[in-house]
């Protein structure tokens, strides 16, 4: 890569930290690639919060831990992050130097004023960023037009005065790692992991949406309530987890496509409809956003530790599908499939994404297509021979039963939580128990059918590395430094874990050197399923559990290590 | 024509000989004919306990969930499909204990459907346990000094809550129960219709007698003003020698689903997937 430099803009929560950052990540991404993290406390005001963009001229999917440009807000984000910076990093700070760093002070607040408002400090800031970095102002000023196109011209013109005010205190300071601004087109969209996964859900027909607010699946929630305007979908706040669950389960039995989302905390409260559905065999799909920690843990940062959880959670055992991707465009896809998945065997599907996918902006370059149908897997009386003799949970060879919806015609729907007959009464002969516990088990092999194999990159390696979900970017980075150091590795990266692909799994690891599992939790899960489920045994893990993003020279050196 | 043996069920019935659910079972299968409803225009949604079980005893279409949860499951069936005739059966264990939270909150919504919670003090599947309705004092065999906590007053409740339609049956009156439960599902909103439920085995205090000797109709000489918010209030609080039942409150609000733009025209699931609006909403992103 020629052009790989890291900004972070650092302060207070309610310093407009991410406005500023989003400014920046939307300028560079007239002809860069973007990707950017978002890290902060759980609190409303205060606390250290960050933002940091990375931008290049090759698709990155993983932030750096080196920091080129240090945007500081406050005086505390020059202690807090000077040590992070590489050598010939510039600090832009209010006044004042940092310690044997270069520090460049810009009057963010006078020069705002300046500018006609003091609430455009964070324009300041990114005019001086973009200026140090070689941007024509042209471009930030379509942006900065393109943003404020909702608001008076009088706030879009104080911004562009505060972006040139900006622009202009850097004059003359030169910076490394400026680079020639050639092409102006944007490259691709930027997006968030959770939008991804709410326009997944559009594309799987997702009509109903409930939930409770919890970080960081909410703004999963917001999004999908944003397209009620232009899409059939209704979301509704519900008064807790297990309403939300709950009414999904309704919406569905009802026959509308539905979901939730919600992280670690809500999906145990939803554990109990979890096996609602799996015993009234109703569709649903809920998001699973992991965060840290039992309880409440840390509730705005990130970790991959409910994998174990998800698939064994409720008493009983029952099919489900569950998935976990890598890249804002397997998620819009995976969303997607989930929901048709879940409608045609008739089984809960989870999707597992984390804080850091959710909160993370990525550059998605291919647009993203809509289906041209959905498929639906619902019967009506004109499918049946006699709709009075209907049996929701009538035995097949599948496991799958036409399902018919209540109150659609003549065939009645009698669904129960308790174990039942054929005819979704109530029962506990133990030939019913049996027979329905069959039915329900037997949906597994055509389950696994539907399952992608891990992705290999550069698979035939003999060390492999091996992670799920949103840690692929770091992890397939991090391939890419082994090898330029000599190394001969790769990387297996699952994103479709339950039912888990034995066979191709087998196959992809048998004869490795070394199976390194790269996971965000104590106990590598994906390794402990891997051993369960094939035999083969992982020689080693990295494991990262405080809370925050891999870095992929973290997964280098763990490697490195190893050797 | 609907007839009482349209609504008959083959499903054998688990309650015991005399339970006051026989009842209520009675009165819904009279109001359904009289609402002249066929059973495939009909969805019951109940929770977990022997009131519960009512849509098995019945001929509909039926979703017997989890305890407590019943009322979340008929709001997002009406989400989905907001046409849907929706009687919720339930007990007191099931409805203000476990699922007190959603009884609060549909009411809240004002969720259209209508609630029938069989109240008999008692925790009946589990043998005999108090339930969030019993008495004060109440001696049972969990509770062996006497329950220690207040009666919930779902009445009460309800009525302060903003509930358009709250009023209270009897299992040993089913031509007054009918007539109730056909004037909750006429009413366009929540309704609640607590039901005093005499429970043979487990309650040897409120029986049928002790209610018989106690119940008066509250509308029968029209001195109560239905839409009299205090003196409604009012009369949900007489416990005691004299018991009121009948209408204690009504009042026409907007529901849950008229409140939701997009379903103004037609249900959720009557909608037809587009591809071009989908790409429109994606291409905007």
């Amino acid at each position: 890569m020629k052009i790989d430099i890291s900004i972070k803009i650092g302060g207070e929560a309610g310093q407009g930290i991410q406005t500023v950052g989003q400014l920046l990540a939307l300028v560079c991404q007239a002809g860069m690639y973007v990707m950017a993290v978002n890290d902060f406390e759980s609190r409303i005001r205060g606390g250290r919060s960050f933002f940091q963009v990375r931008i290049s001229d090759r698709p990155v999917q993983a932030p750096d831990h080196r920091i080129h440009l240090l945007v500081a807000m406050d005086d505390k984000t020059v202690q807090t992050h000077a040590a992070e910076m590489v050598p010939g990093g510039i600090i832009l700070m209010e006044k004042g130097a940092g310690p044997n760093k270069k520090a460049v002070s810009v009057p963010f607040i006078e020069l705002a004023k300046q500018a006609g408002a003091r609430i455009t400090s964070n324009t300041v800031a990114v005019g001086a960023c973009l200026a140090l970095l070689g941007a024509p102002f042209s471009i930030m000023k379509r942006i900065l037009s393109e943003q404020f196109s909702q608001k008076s011209r009088d706030i879009l013109e104080k911004n562009i005065k505060a972006a040139e005010l900006g622009f202009g205190a850097v004059k003359g300071t030169s910076f490394k790692w400026a680079f020639s601004w050639k092409k102006t087109r944007p490259r691709g969209i930027l997006m968030e992991g959770s939008k991804a996964v709410a326009l997944g859900a559009m594309a799987g027909d997702c009509r109903v949406g409930a939930f409770y607010p919890m970080s960081p699946a909410t703004s999963i929630m917001a999004h999908l309530a944003s397209f009620a305007g232009q899409c059939p979908v209704v979301v509704e706040q519900a008064e807790d987890e297990i309403a939300a669950v709950n009414m999904v389960i309704g919406a569905a039995f009802a026959g509308a496509r539905a979901m939730t989302a919600t992280s670690g905390g809500g999906f145990s409260l939803m554990v109990e409809g979890l096996g609602l559905a799996a015993i009234t065999e109703t569709p649903i799909v809920i998001v699973n956003a992991q965060r840290p920690g039992p309880a409440t843990g840390l509730p705005t940062r990130t970790a991959q530790a409910d994998l174990h959880f998800v698939i064994r959670a409720s008493q009983d055992e029952f099919p489900r599908f569950v998935f976990a991707p890598g890249t804002p465009e397997e998620a819009y896809d995976m969303t997607a499939r989930a929901f048709n998945l879940s409608e045609k065997y008739q089984v809960p599907a989870i999707v597992l994404v984390d804080q850091y996918f959710n909160d993370s902006l990525f550059t998605i370059e291919k647009p993203l297509a809509a289906p041209r149908n959905i498929e639906r897997s619902i019967v009506g009386d004109k499918d049946m021979k006699d709709p009075g003799a209907y049996q929701r949970f009538a035995i097949t060879p599948s496991g799958v039963s036409p399902r018919a919806l209540p109150c659609k015609g003549k065939a009645l729907v009698v669904v129960s939580s308790d174990e039942h007959r054929e005819d979704g009464h109530i029962s506990e002969t133990i030939s019913d128990r049996v027979r329905m516990v069959d039915k329900r088990q037997a949906k597994w092999p055509a389950m696994l059918s539907e399952m992608r194999p891990p992705q290999g990159y550069h698979g035939d390696s003999d060390i492999l590395l091996i992670g799920w979900g949103s840690t692929k970017g770091a992890i397939q980075e991090a391939v890419d430094g082994l090898r330029e150091k000599g190394l001969d590795a790769g990387s297996l990266h699952f994103t479709d874990l339950w039912p888990f692909p034995d066979s191709a799994v087998k196959t992809a690891l048998q004869k490795k050197k070394k199976i390194i599992m790269v996971e965000q939790n104590t106990t590598a899960q994906l390794g402990q399923l891997i051993r369960q489920q094939t035999g083969l045994d992982f020689s080693g893990a990295i494991l990262k559990y405080d809370g925050r993003p891999f870095y992929p020279k973290e997964i280098i050196e763990g490697v490195q290590k190893k050797m | 024509m609907v007839s009482i043996k349209t609504y008959e069920s083959d499903y054998e019935n688990q309650w015991c000989p005399g339970c006051g659910n026989f009842g209520i079972l009675s009165a819904i299968k009279d109001a359904l004919v009289k609402l002249d409803l066929t059973p495939d225009k009909v969805l019951i949604i109940s929770g977990i306990g022997q009131a519960a079980k009512t849509p098995h005893f019945l001929k509909c279409n039926t979703f017997h969930g989890l305890h407590g949860r019943a009322l979340p499951v008929a709001t997002g069936a009406k989400m989905a499909n907001h046409r849907l005739n929706i009687l919720v059966n339930s007990g007191d264990g099931d409805c203000y204990g476990e699922g007190g939270n959603h009884f609060m909150h549909a009411i809240r919504r004002n969720l259209d459907i209508t609630l029938l919670a069989h109240n008999n003090k008692v925790y009946g599947l589990t043998k005999g346990q108090a339930s969030p309705t019993a008495d004060l004092g109440m001696v049972t065999k969990q509770q062996q000094a006497g329950v220690t906590s207040e009666s919930f007053n779902p009445l009460a409740v309800a009525i302060s809550l903003g509930a358009g339609f709250v009023a209270r049956g009897f299992a040993g009156n089913t031509e007054h129960l009918s007539n109730l439960i056909q004037a909750g599902f006429r009413h366009k909103g929540f309704s609640l219709i607590d039901i005093l439920q005499p429970c043979v085995s487990f309650n040897s205090v409120n029986t049928y007698d002790w209610y018989k000797k106690r119940v008066y109709d509250l509308n029968a000489k029209a001195k109560h003003r239905t839409e009299d918010f205090t003196a409604a209030i009012t009369a949900a609080r007489v416990w005691g020698d004299k018991i009121p039942i009948g209408i204690f409150y009504r009042k026409e609000i907007p529901t849950f689903t008229d409140q939701i733009p997009a379903l103004k025209k037609r249900p959720l699931i009557a909608k037809v997937y587009s591809q071009k609006r989908l790409q429109a909403l994606l291409s905007e992103q």
